[in-house]
């Protein structure tokens, strides 16, 4: 069973001075269950929409949604119990204290201290529980929220930008956390625009822009898409070794102080014994990777995203 | 239920809950602590003289009504004669305490709108009524719990503050001014009063969470409810007098004093001078709070919460 499934989902918003806005532009999109699911795109492409229309907070234009099984429009009380989520930025009472803030919200599904306790040691904030919300930095209020959608003990957790303002050890703190939850059998779904960031904790990622989806499917096999793998070589003589490589039909570029021949990282063996060959010795080689970030320019580019 | 235990937690960790308390007892205590060092005791000698005066006086009204009719908002003529004769004494009388409630009845209410409206209006303000609603997405189920809440809240609240107010009023009586003169009904008619300003002020605190859910902000419903009641109703009471049967202020007064309003254009023409009744009062009360409380619940199930 997909834990999310999304087919046609449009929203336009009315402008105020008429006409309308269109957010997102008939999406359609499966998350299987288990692991963690990247959704990405800049800003604007529709990813909060999308989160708001799934848990119910933003009527959809058109399209139809289900969490878990349950059509969203109809079943959505009868599912959102096992679903966790947080959108945009945590909002907590900032008088409050952490510990409040969880007991006003465990109350509504007949949580008690016990699952509050886990929660905020899951999350490492139990020394804090009691200090008001306002006193707590951004990285510690996003721990809150995410202590927040544990109590339930979900096995859906919808997350939008979790690691948003976080400095780098915050991004660290998170990134181990989804890793974790994950691990544990839930279904993550997290929304972001660092897209290296979700490259390092997701299993699946989607890739929207415009409100439309452009791609999606296992990191590695939307990693592929564009094709562009290569290895990266630096030796003393740059452009000795490129007349070498090139001799030898291995096609190559010089940036950056090194040659980048265009063939898969298994040609590597095939780069060294050519440049030695030529009485050419590497001091580095290593396979040019891919990132999620260059794909994701590679797919939009046609699209004027970013305009 | 659960809601409901989590909405009575929301409530009562509100900062602004203890500070309506709190500062209403302080009020209460300062203002009848300035009224006792001001209040000169009377001597027992001019109370007796005062009291057989008084007696005469409530003897000589009952006398005058012959007929079977009871004056409005009354429950008998002994009832209308003894809350409506002056004892010919000054000082600070307990006989009084039932017109200073109805005095007060003006900050009371000014205590619940406001509490009303903060306990609407916060989760907008906050923005956590988009966390609320991702934990219980039937959003009409979440306005009427949190309006139950808000009712019991400052129903509780505006009690307490008044049976407080009545405790220290007598206490001052007894030892600053005379606790004579006190009609058979005295007592009753005090806890009728404590109860119809409690009744009025929790209906005037819903229309305020009803307006700040449309609103979504405390402010704004605030200044939107205070503006209507103050300027518009204000200004076409004084342009349009017959109007006055279908305002909500006026239905206020009305409920608090249990008197009518009279037609001032109508006086003495024979016909019926009663603009606004006491049930009518009640009507019009609760056709505004279901009204507004109608449209509020349309516009949060419809609106997106962004």
């Amino acid at each position: 069973m997909a834990m999310i499934e999304i087919e046609g989902l449009r929203k336009e918003y009315r402008r105020v001075r008429g006409g309308h806005t269109v957010a997102v532009d008939g999406l359609d999109l499966s998350v299987p269950e288990g692991g963690v699911f990247g959704f990405l795109g800049p800003n604007g492409a529709g990813k909060t929409t999308t989160i708001r229309c799934l848990l119910g907070l933003v009527r959809p234009s058109g399209g139809r949604l289900s969490l878990l099984g349950a059509d969203v429009d109809r079943a959505l009380p009868s599912v959102i119990g096992r679903v966790g989520s947080i959108v945009e930025a945590p909002a907590m009472f900032a008088r409050f204290s952490g510990r409040r803030n969880l007991e006003i919200l465990a109350r509504i599904h007949g949580e008690g201290d016990a699952a509050i306790d886990a929660s905020l040691e899951r999350v490492g904030l139990r020394d804090r529980a009691k200090d008001p919300v306002k006193a707590y930095s951004l990285g510690m209020k996003q721990r809150l929220a995410i202590a927040a959608t544990l109590l339930r003990d979900p096995s859906l957790l919808i997350l939008d930008e979790p690691a948003n303002g976080l400095d780098p050890a915050g991004i660290v703190e998170v990134r181990e956390l989804l890793r974790s939850l994950g691990a544990e059998g839930r279904t993550i779904f997290v929304s972001s625009h660092i897209l290296s960031e979700v490259q390092q904790t997701a299993d699946h990622v989607a890739i929207v822009a415009k409100g439309k989806l452009i791609k999606a499917g296992p990191v590695g096999e939307v990693l592929a898409t564009t094709g562009a793998t290569g290895v990266i070589v630096k030796l003393a003589d740059l452009e000795a070794g490129r007349r070498a490589l090139s001799d030898a039909n291995i096609p190559t570029t010089i940036h950056a102080g090194a040659i980048r021949a265009d063939v898969p990282a298994d040609q590597s063996e095939r780069i060294s014994r050519t440049l030695a060959q030529a009485g050419l010795y590497v001091s580095e080689l290593r396979p040019d990777t891919v990132d999620l970030e260059t794909v994701f320019l590679e797919l939009t580019k046609d699209r004027g995203v970013g305009d | 239920m659960r809601l409901l235990q989590s909405e009575l937690l929301r409530a009562a960790s509100r900062r602004l809950v203890p500070m309506v308390v709190i500062g209403g007892l302080i009020g209460i205590v300062v203002g009848l602590g300035i009224a006792a060092v001001n209040a000169d005791k009377p001597s027992p000698s001019a109370v007796a003289r005062a009291q057989i005066g008084y007696e005469q006086d409530v003897a000589r009204c009952e006398q005058s009504f012959t007929g079977p009719q009871v004056p409005g908002g009354f429950d008998s003529v002994t009832q209308y004669c003894e809350e409506n004769q002056p004892p010919g004494i000054g000082g600070f009388l307990l006989r009084d305490l039932g017109a200073i409630l109805q005095g007060i009845a003006t900050f009371v209410i000014l205590l619940g709108v406001i509490l009303g409206a903060s306990l609407g209006g916060a989760d907008w303000t906050n923005n956590t009524m988009q966390t609320l609603l991702t934990w219980e997405p039937r959003r009409v189920r979440v306005f009427l719990v949190r309006a139950l809440v808000i009712a019991v809240c400052v129903f509780v609240v505006t009690v307490l503050l008044q049976v407080v107010f009545a405790g220290v009023d007598a206490l001052v009586a007894s030892t600053r001014g005379t606790t004579a003169f006190l009609p058979t009904s005295f007592w009753r008619t005090v806890f009728l009063t404590i109860g119809r300003v409690s009744l009025v002020t929790t209906g005037l605190a819903l229309v305020a969470y009803a307006v700040a859910m449309i609103g979504r902000s405390t402010v704004a419903s605030l200044g939107a409810l205070f503006g209507y009641l103050i300027l518009f109703e204000g200004v076409i009471a004084g342009f349009r007098p017959t109007i006055q049967g279908s305002l909500l202020v006026r239905a206020a007064i009305v409920v608090i004093t249990h008197r009518p309003i009279l037609d001032p254009t109508r006086f003495g023409d024979g016909a019926s001078d009663v603009l606004m009744g006491v049930s009518r009062a009640w009507t019009v009360l609760g056709v505004y709070i279901v009204l507004l409380s109608m449209l509020a619940v349309t516009i949060f199930r419809r609106r997106d919460v962004t």
